[in-house]
């Protein structure tokens, strides 16, 4: 028995090295992307998979996981099998990471594009990185609940009005059997929508005030007390106590999957989900902007931008650079490619793109057809994004769990000094 | 003396010089290991503390600057004695409780081996593990009181403190009953018949009887305490944060180990050298405490 | 029976002794018990109803495990099994070549020997933080034959890296073992014309099995848990092992399935328990000895 176990241990370390295959050398070149989008993960395999089985080349999709994307893109870059395609989406990381970036100006998927809009350039003019997808986010709305609860849409106009109507659909959640608002968890796995997402209203405000081209080094926080407001009705007006936030583990998209709530923030990548997880039809949904009571916010649209640029990592070997943009013009010009690539980040702003069938992107088009002011991702701005969203995060716990004055002064102080903290550190 | 010279001399002649033909053999491969594994990496890690990097392959030497960024960030300043409380505590806390174990436990009461069993298997679970069992239990017992061990530095404190306990105590009683059962019992009846009270008996007999197993078990508590790492990152990860004047963040429950860990990969470029001398100052504190350790055991080896 | 004063008492106390263990013990298997117990219920119960039975609407069934098997795009088996390859291989590994060193060590005994010797003992104080970074990328740049080969970066050629990092306290430990085991037999064998190799492994090996025993239960113990190591030195583009699974689940974004987590932590844990009922006794001595070595 003994004899056989050890004779099993060293055939076993014989062959060990016959299982890890060396990477062979292919002339062809392969591609990794190192994806930065969770969600899309499941759809981007398949994208890869297609690939793959049209043309033979290899081709890898890594996620990271929530929060930590430049953890796990450090690590990557530091390998010989390094991601050839990843995520550069904000002026922050083109300071970083654009020695890194392959000049994308005049490849055949730089020409595909429909916009300029997106696209990230260095100092020097070296086009960076490219927009491959553009979203648009704000508060999704069930109309039918609504309607249940005796309200219309057009009711709500601004800060006030959707206020007066989350408050009484809450006063009366037991009789309707639904609520106002879903959940607003801050574990890893949602926080980002309000430490990132609602974090646009002051940041997007402020630099329409003082017209930032570039992260400024303070932040004035003029508009805070608007995504207070905001908050403070997501909060007091949703089936779970606020001071249960903290712990999370609620699964919001559920719940308004489930039509047990009237509002839920988030963007149109949730479309997917909820119209073929749940089942709600395109006439259910809406999204409206953010109302937070700042002047002239009948005239608001919904947050339009992105924070997702393809960059070409110009350190890969020339046969992987070679493959990974041939597979990114495959994407925006084939039709498989274009229809997956609808199908998980809705709109893309190719010339070859698929229409995606997406309520929430038409009407980010509907109000700006009507003329109103997109609020554009101000957010991409900030310094040391993961760290300072994190402070944040941790500070917005603190004021959940007992809403009072000395609590919101951390939350203004996690915004506006460290802000100044972090932009002094990416700085220096 | 001369027996011993002989005995050397014949094992020369029979075993060294064979074997050394076989050197390559024996001590190759866990050579080669060695530098793979420990050495190239341990000295490119000092070089690179001395270099600003964004990925190890492109390091420029600009000297202590990452030493003295190193010494100045109010983060790793409390993180250094945010560890160095926990240890202290931990070491206090966990060898009261596994020596109180391990005494009563070597008193021949019923049951022993089966609790010596259930006190033991903690210490086979990894550190992310515990540190998602302990999570939710916390946040279980806190959420009654609408809180989380998110919210309160002293949770996350006494939390992981909690969680360490029922790791090591099993492991730190086992030395400590090998220590108890090694003690002479002529020694203690002598003690019982001259009427010694049970705590006199303790105290100056059991006691000084198992001092290397003290020495160990506090060295031993002592730097597992600082170089904790899993059971941070999984059941508190830093959380709550504070924030100094100038607006940097202070994790309050970040250890040094997990400090350094997130100074290397969430932030900028320049942080990079600056989490390597943050690993060379690290590497400093821990060596020096095991080196106490080593020398403090020898020499008790050599009293006896 | 003549009643003896002084037993009586004693006997009561260690009774009391006893009962007050018991109830300790059940305390200590708790917080596993709640693991086993959650993973029966559906996710958003673990946070909400934490302690109570999963019964009626909370009460998932097998689903948590079903769910949690490709939970992430990657199937649970899958770093299952990497996280035992990995465990025995390196295991293996550092055993076989490390009593080998220690033994050329204690017995040749040069000044080559000592420096080797001191080097090992110096690695068992270096802290995983001080060459993490370096380790990482020597491990992704190294060939298993130098410059041919498969890189180490893989579970079948991560236990070259354990070996190298892990090597001072199994030398540390074999060397101080070799050293009490008289010369007697091996120039015994030597004068009958045995060869240093067949020495070794008929002879010393033989020896050597109880710190053999000892060293592989903390190398096991070690390599199983581990987190960082594999986490940084791995192709994380192919392999996970268990604990970085947990961790990847945990930290993932969209939402985070308690339920299924905890049915992983559960199959996770499930294999550590066996493994310490059929090798308590060996657990426990390797451990005395380790930690009075070490």
């Amino acid at each position: 028995m003994k004899k056989l176990i050890i004779a099993l241990l060293v055939v076993l370390m014989a062959i060990a090295p016959i299982f890890a295959q060396p990477v062979t050398e292919a002339q062809t070149g392969s591609v990794y992307w190192l994806n930065f989008k969770p969600e899309s993960d499941a759809v981007l395999q398949e994208l890869a998979a297609a690939y793959t089985a049209e043309t033979g080349v290899a081709v890898k999709v890594v996620t990271a996981a929530s929060g930590t994307y430049q953890t796990t893109l450090t690590a990557e870059m530091d390998k010989e099998a390094a991601p050839t395609l990843f995520v550069v989406g904000n002026a922050a990381a083109v300071d970083t990471w654009g020695d890194y970036c392959y000049d994308l100006k005049g490849t055949a998927v730089a020409n595909e594009l429909t916009t300029d809009a997106y696209n990230l350039y260095d100092a020097n003019g070296k086009l960076c990185s490219i927009g491959y997808c553009y979203e648009c986010f704000g508060i999704i709305v069930n109309t039918d609940l609504l309607a249940k609860a005796g309200y219309k849409l057009s009711d709500i106009k601004n800060f006030a009005t959707l206020k007066k109507v989350a408050e009484d659909i809450h006063a009366r959640a037991s009789k309707l059997g639904f609520d106002a608002f879903t959940s607003s968890g801050m574990d890893p796995s949602s926080s980002w929508r309000f430490s990132g997402h609602l974090g646009n209203i002051p940041l997007y405000y402020e630099s329409v005030a003082d017209g930032w081209t570039e992260c400024p080094p303070t932040l004035k926080g003029t508009y805070l007390q608007n995504f207070k407001n905001l908050w403070d009705l997501y909060i007091n007006n949703a089936a779970v106590a606020p001071n249960t936030l903290a712990v999370g583990g609620y699964d919001a998209e559920a719940e308004f999957g489930k039509q047990q709530a009237v509002f839920y923030q988030n963007g149109n990548w949730e479309y997917d989900a909820l119209t073929t997880k749940y089942g709600l039809k395109d006439s259910q949904l809406a999204m409206i902007p953010f109302y937070c009571g700042v002047e002239g916010e009948e005239k608001a649209g919904l947050n339009c931008g992105t924070e997702n640029c393809w960059a070409v990592n110009a350190r890969a070997k020339e046969a992987d650079i070679k493959a990974t943009l041939d597979f990114m013009s495959w994407m925006v010009t084939s039709a498989k490619g274009t229809e997956l690539l609808a199908k998980t980040f809705g709109a893309i702003p190719y010339k070859k793109a698929a229409a995606p069938a997406n309520v929430f992107l038409a009407q980010a088009n509907e109000y700006s057809a009507k003329g109103h002011y997109v609020m554009t991702w101000a957010f991409n701005y900030t310094p040391n994004v993961e760290t300072w969203r994190a402070g944040v995060v941790s500070a917005m716990n603190q004021y959940d769990a007992n809403q009072t004055d000395a609590n919101w002064e951390t939350v203004k102080t996690a915004f506006i000094q460290g802000w100044a903290a972090q932009y002094k550190a990416a700085n220096n | 003396m001369k027996h011993r010279d002989s005995a050397a001399s014949l094992s020369s002649t029979l075993i060294r010089r064979p074997i050394r033909h076989w050197g390559w053999l024996f001590v190759g491969p866990m050579l080669l290991a060695f530098c793979v594994g420990f050495l190239y990496p341990f000295f490119r890690g000092i070089y690179l503390s001395f270099c600003r990097f964004r990925t190890t392959s492109d390091a420029v030497f600009i000297g202590l600057g990452n030493y003295s960024r190193a010494l100045t960030d109010p983060g790793f300043v409390h993180a250094f004695w945010y560890t160095a409380l926990f240890a202290v505590v931990s070491l206090v806390i966990i060898n009261l409780l596994a020596f109180a174990v391990a005494y009563f436990l070597t008193q021949g009461i019923k049951g022993s081996n089966l609790f010596r069993t259930v006190f033991f298997m903690p210490n086979l679970i990894g550190g992310i593990v515990l540190g998602y069992i302990w999570s939710m239990i916390f946040d279980g017992i806190l959420s009654k009181y609408n809180t989380s061990i998110l919210m309160k530095t002293e949770y996350g404190f006494w939390g992981l403190i909690i969680l360490v306990c029922w790791q090591q105590v099993g492991y730190m009683m086992i030395i400590y009953i090998a220590g108890l059962q090694a003690v002479p019992t002529d020694m203690i009846e002598a003690a019982n018949i001259d009427g010694a009270s049970r705590w006199q008996t303790l105290i100056r007999i059991t006691i000084p009887n198992v001092m290397p197993s003290i020495t160990i078990c506090t060295f031993l508590s002592l730097s597992n305490g600082f170089k904790l790492f899993d059971q941070n990152l999984a059941l508190t990860a830093g959380q709550p944060y504070l924030f100094a004047a100038d607006g940097s963040q202070i994790r309050t429950t970040e250890m040094l180990a997990l400090n350094i860990y997130n100074t290397f990969y969430s932030q900028n470029s320049v942080s990079r050298g600056v989490a390597q001398a943050k690993a060379v100052i690290f590497f400093v504190l821990v060596a020096s405490l095991g080196l106490i350790q080593l020398f403090a055991t020898r020499r008790k080896e050599v009293q006896q | 029976m003549i009643s003896h004063p002084g037993l009586a008492p004693e006997r009561t106390r260690k009774m009391i002794l006893t009962a007050l263990f018991s109830i300790l013990c059940i305390i200590y298997v708790l917080p596993v018990f709640m693991v086993a117990m959650n993973s029966f219920k559906l996710n958003t119960y673990v946070k909400t109803d934490t302690f109570g039975w999963p019964r009626g609407e909370s009460f998932a069934g097998f689903s948590n495990f079903v769910t949690g098997m490709t939970f992430g795009n990657y199937p649970f088996f899958k770093s299952a099994m990497y996280s035992f390859v990995i465990t025995v291989l390196s295991s293996a590994l550092i055993l076989i070549c490390t009593s080998m060193a220690a033994w050329y060590i204690a017995r040749v005994d040069s000044l080559f020997c000592r420096a080797i010797y001191y080097l090992c003992v110096f690695s068992m104080v270096v802290p995983f933080q001080m060459v993490m970074f370096t380790l990482a990328k020597t491990a992704d740049t190294v060939r298993l034959f130098g410059f041919w080969g498969p890189k180490l970066n893989t579970p079948w050629t991560i236990p070259v890296i354990y070996l190298g990092f892990g090597a001072g306290l199994a030398v540390f430990m074999f060397a101080g073992f070799v050293k009490s085991v008289p010369l007697a037999m091996e120039e015994a064998a030597a004068i009958d014309g045995c060869g240093p190799v067949r020495t070794f492994f008929q002879i010393v090996l033989p020896v050597l099995k109880p710190t053999l025993i000892s060293v592989g239960i903390l190398e096991i113990m070690w390599i199983w848990n581990d987190y960082l190591l594999p986490y940084l030195v791995l192709d994380r583009t192919m392999y996970m092992t268990m604990p970085i699974h947990i961790q990847y689940l945990k930290g993932s974004y969209g939402t985070v399935d308690l339920g299924a987590t905890m049915a992983l932590i559960f199959l996770s844990i499930i294999p550590v328990i066996v493994f310490y009922l059929i090798c308590q006794k060996h657990i426990i001595k390797g451990v005395a000895a380790g930690a009075v070595k070490g």
